[in-house]
């Protein structure tokens, strides 16, 4: 579903969101600190803080169904995935460096813009015991930059 | 409600951009983000429609919203619940959003492409804040409330309409920090705003004008609504606006042209507020500066606040100003005259005066200067009345909103501006002296 192209796209320095409906459709959302792709590039991880994701969650566990989206401060590229299988796994200590190179990479895209370094270290803020993993398989993919190609599929190219 | 919307206001600026997350009717979430989210009031937010997207397809099939907004002063996240109610295509809300959106687009590059299809309205069912640590907010460039407070003292201290100008300016400036500002008063018969105080630019640009409609200033006059944008945006430029205007103008009662539009050029934060009084547009007092989101919600309220004042302010004033409170003084020999004659030419057609071949100014206030330099020239006249002028056949006010005492003030500055010896002064409520020091030609055309 993710060409090489966007696979690469969706581990820079990204702004990242993860959202689940619950049974009245309400959705909820919350920040990703990272992403990594398992199972050979077939399934996409993002990391999440459960302290701040409880109704996230729980919606992940009620239906698997997840909508992701990952946009570049600097382009304003965006791309959203969606999936229909996601689960919550514990977090991997090897994977730290994961979210300590995605921190500085999101550092580097908006610093030029002005914000406060303070700021966004404290938004992504973290410890190892409150971190969980939802992996899930793109079924879904869009193009969301803002312009006349908004919300058309992404063809997957190998 | 435990958090109220109004202490959030900085998440909406679009900073930090904010998530959109909705559901179709399987349940399927979607998620985007937010080019901005318009304060309304405590129970109502307004987000821009842009695009017929996912999200949009969702909201028209009743999806719950949520949204994710972030604080780029303190990192707090809070997540809101929303009830989508209407869309507004027009209005004060629409036109409020429309250019900030201009200048969001400008400053993200994305101009051509970001354009307001519409106004999406929301109830907020619940604000939530997210579990995390947040760092102390900078401290706020000034407080508000104080300012206010001064400046209605000050205000309200003042004895007639001239004073009153010159310490709204004053108190713009030392109480509120603002740098660079004009004062424009509304031509109701005319659909213009004209400038009667500057501050901050090389020159004043007093008497220049913009059309109700053309630029920040004059969405703001046309709907009478503050107009704020926090990015530079060619599209909001009254430069353009105004030759634009110019342009569709033609001929006839055309908008003043010879005197420049004072203005940054370059101004990147833009904010136009209406000044009313009694349902009247009495005018509108706009600010810019040169740094990007220099202007936000609280300065918004608090130049709201402030022009709510002056308008009624300046309302009493011009009513007060109809009514003697003096007896007339007699008339006074005025001292003779010397030195190069002033050449003073009248133009019927648009009642503009040239002294001395340089434009001065036209229209009522042309109109009122050929009078008293008339009666100056016939019979050393030199004390005049608001009353008299009101009822002189040779003037013209377009009836009872003709805003006289404004033009008096208008027509009294460019003088002082051009220093060319002749002169307007206040003696009394609704009475003036004219003052010559020159020999004068009059010559009609």
């Amino acid at each position: 579903m993710l060409d090489s192209d966007n696979a690469a796209f969706i581990q820079t320095g990204v702004s990242i969101s993860l959202a689940a409906s619950g049974g009245d459709r309400l959705p909820s959302m919350s920040r990703g600190l990272g992403c990594k792709l398992v199972d050979g590039g077939r399934q996409v991880a993002i990391f999440i803080k459960p302290s701040q994701s409880v109704e996230l969650l729980d919606n992940i566990r009620r239906s698997g169904r997840v909508a992701n989206v990952f946009s570049l401060p600097s382009s304003n590229r965006t791309v959203q995935l969606k999936g229909l299988d996601a689960r919550i796994l514990p977090f991997e200590v090897a994977d730290l460096p994961i979210i300590e190179a995605h921190i500085t990479d999101f550092l580097a895209e908006v610093l030029p813009l002005g914000l406060p370094e303070e700021v966004v270290r404290t938004l992504f803020a973290y410890t190892a015991d409150d971190l969980v993993m939802v992996v899930y398989t793109p079924v879904a993919a869009f193009s969301q930059t803002p312009g006349p190609k908004a919300g058309e599929a992404l063809d997957a190219k190998p | 409600m435990s958090i109220r919307l109004e202490t959030i206001r900085e998440c909406f600026e679009g900073i930090i951009p904010g998530h959109i997350a909705t559901s179709d009717t399987e349940g399927i979430p979607n998620l985007a983000y937010l080019s901005q989210v318009q304060f309304v009031d405590n129970s109502h937010v307004a987000l821009s429609y842009q695009f017929f997207n996912r999200t949009r397809q969702n909201i028209l099939a009743d999806s719950p919203v949520r949204l994710l907004l972030t604080s780029h002063l303190t990192a707090a996240q809070y997540r809101l619940t929303l009830k989508y109610l209407r869309t507004e295509t027009a209005g004060p809300l629409f036109e409020q959003m429309r250019a900030k959106l201009a200048g969001i687009a400008s400053h993200t590059g994305m101009a051509g492409v970001f354009q307001l299809l519409g106004s999406d309205i929301y109830r907020i069912l619940a604000i939530e804040q997210v579990a995390g640590p947040t760092v102390a907010p900078p401290p706020p460039p000034l407080n508000y409330l104080t300012a206010l407070r001064r400046a209605t003292n000050r205000l309200a201290g003042c004895a007639n309409l001239e004073g009153l100008l010159e310490t709204a300016i004053a108190c713009l400036v030392d109480e509120f920090g603002i740098e660079q500002l004009m004062l424009l008063m509304h031509d109701e018969g005319r659909g213009r705003l004209y400038t009667l105080a500057s501050h901050g630019y090389p020159a004043s640009g007093i008497g220049s004008e913009i059309p109700v409609g053309a630029g920040v200033i004059g969405i703001c006059a046309r709907e009478r609504c503050p107009i704020r944008i926090g990015f530079m945006t060619s599209e909001y430029a009254y430069g353009r606006s105004v030759r634009a205007s110019i342009a569709a103008d033609g001929h006839g009662d055309a908008l003043e042209s010879a005197i420049p539009l004072p203005g940054l050029p370059e101004a990147a934060s833009q904010m136009a507020v209406p000044i009313t009084a009694a349902g009247r547009l009495l005018g509108v007092l706009y600010v810019e500066s040169l740094a990007d989101l220099h202007f936000g919600y609280d300065e918004e309220d608090a130049l709201v606040a402030f022009a709510a004042l002056l308008g009624l302010a300046m309302l009493h004033h011009q009513q007060a100003d109809d009514f003697e409170d003096e007896p007339a003084a007699s008339e006074e020999d005025s001292p003779p005259t010397g030195g190069p004659p002033l050449a003073v030419r009248h133009f019927a057609a648009n009642d503009s005066i040239f002294l001395d071949d340089d434009y001065l100014i036209k229209g009522v206030a042309g109109a009122i200067l050929w009078v008293l330099l008339t009666d100056f020239a016939e019979r050393r006249r030199t004390s005049f009345t608001n009353k008299g002028l009101r009822v002189d056949p040779r003037i013209r006010l377009p009836g009872v909103s003709d805003n006289l005492e404004a033009r008096l003030v208008l027509l009294q500055r460019r003088l002082e501006e051009r220093d060319t010896g002749i002169s307007l002064s206040k003696t009394g409520r609704g009475r003036f002296t004219l003052a010559v020091n020159r020999p004068l030609t009059l010559l009609e055309s």
